[in-house]
């Protein structure tokens, strides 16, 4: 299975709102503005992250979820959860 | 300077609560302390007592009583949205528009001119002492449109408040509202929970809130003087509306319309949209707006999106109160 990248997070996120238009930040990298600054609350997240589940296959538990507070987080936790499953396979 | 962007203060209900919410500007902020103890002491006049132990309930840690609660997170938002709303006009600011959510709807009708401070504060004891009575229940928010819920829907489960595109929230008396939780989730629904211990904006509290109108008749009313853009119809509201007994008594059983009344404010028009509450709960649904992603209208929240420490809530007034003077929304503040 292939990494999430920041732009199909972006996009996932997009359909999670049910937004036209993706979101751009002006000025500074947008996987590192606070997602809330983005209008993303915890409902939206939690709903990225289930469909990110169906997806790729990888689960984020609500705690480690809670914690996450960028869009550059969220595509490293499930990288790292991604990576892990891997290593458990293949050992 | 571009054209002068208009202003639209947002005013948050159930849900944008947390404790020592705004806190931090109690005893620093001359004009928003003088708001609370004139909430409070109101309290304490139709309930002796009360504003007291609600004063002491929201400045601490641990309150006695649960900030979920009706008894504390009613009046409380009630209280801070309207001392929120009285910084900015203190500052000169005259939004072109208020949209308050549900219980933030009678703080805008109080910035407005529509009922005095102390009718409105009358009311909001009225409504929580009927609420309290009312059924346990509460709200869901789901990750889906309208239409998406209606399936699921029945029982005396509704539609609560149509918050965003896909943000619905439901809501009932428990045990039905889990019931229906668990469906929702059983066909793959994200849903959570609101910080609500009632059944907002649900016929389940027809009963309770039933003799509310002889209550709110009784108390002055005036046309508004500003724009109150209502939650409940998307329209401004006119002195035909806000003389309505009727219209008030039913707010908490009929449904919110959030985002059409928000959709309808800055559709065509450039705006500043202030969240003149706790926690961001609005702003963050402002900023997911075509017109805020297009950079048209922006979005300034006079408060954290998380509880912090008091430095927090009053370097976020200072920030807003600067943003609003860059847009040439009020004036450059003196020092």
């Amino acid at each position: 299975m292939s990494e999430l990248t920041l732009s199909r997070l972006v996009d996932i996120l997009r359909e999670c709102a049910g937004e036209d238009e993706a979101v751009a930040a002006e000025g500074q990298d947008i996987g590192d503005v606070e997602l809330e600054y983005l209008g993303y609350d915890s409902l939206a997240v939690m709903e990225a992250a289930s469909r990110v589940k169906r997806e790729y296959g990888v689960e984020l538990p609500d705690d480690a979820l809670a914690e996450i507070r960028t869009l550059n987080r969220f595509v490293g936790a499930v990288n790292e959860a991604l990576a892990s499953a891997a290593a458990q396979r293949s050992a | 300077m571009a054209n002068r962007r208009e202003m639209v203060l947002l005013l948050p209900g159930q849900g944008a609560q947390h404790v020592r919410m705004a806190a931090g500007l109690y005893g620093s902020e001359p004009v928003f302390t003088a708001a609370m103890d004139e909430v409070l002491d109101a309290i304490d006049t139709f309930a002796a007592g009360e504003g007291k132990r609600l004063r002491a309930d929201w400045l601490t840690d641990r309150p006695s009583v649960d900030l979920d609660h009706v008894t504390r997170s009613q009046p409380l938002l009630f209280a801070v949205d309207l001392a929120l709303g009285r910084l900015v006009l203190s500052w000169g600011g005259r939004p072109d528009a208020l949209l308050g959510h549900s219980i933030g709807e009678l703080a805008a009708a109080v910035l407005a001119g529509v009922f005095t401070l102390r009718g409105a504060t009358r009311l909001v004891c009225d409504r929580i002492r009927s609420l309290a009575a009312g059924p346990p229940g509460g709200m869901l928010a789901v990750a889906a449109t309208q239409e998406e819920v209606k399936p699921f829907l029945g029982g005396d489960v509704v539609v609560g408040a149509v918050n965003a595109p896909r943000q619905t929230v439901l809501a009932g008396p428990d045990p039905a509202l889990e019931v229906t939780r668990k469906e929702l989730a059983e066909h793959a629904f994200t849903c959570r929970r609101l910080p609500s211990l009632s059944p907002f904006h649900s016929p389940a509290l027809a009963p309770a809130v039933a003799g509310s109108e002889r209550v709110i008749a009784a108390l002055p009313i005036a046309p508004p003087e500003l724009v109150l853009q209502s939650c409940y119809t998307a329209r401004p509201l006119r002195y035909e509306d806000v003389s309505d007994p009727g219209y008030w008594a039913r707010q908490p059983v009929a449904p919110v319309l959030f985002w059409p009344a928000l959709d309808a404010l800055l559709a065509g028009r450039d705006t500043v949209v202030v969240d003149a509450g706790p926690g961001q709960t609005l702003a963050q649904l402002a900023r997911r707006h075509p017109a805020v992603r297009a950079g048209r209208s922006t979005v300034v929240p006079m408060l954290p999106a998380r509880p912090g420490p008091p430095e927090q809530d009053r370097a976020f007034v200072a920030a807003a109160r600067e943003s609003l003077a860059e847009h040439d929304l009020i004036g450059a503040q003196s020092r």
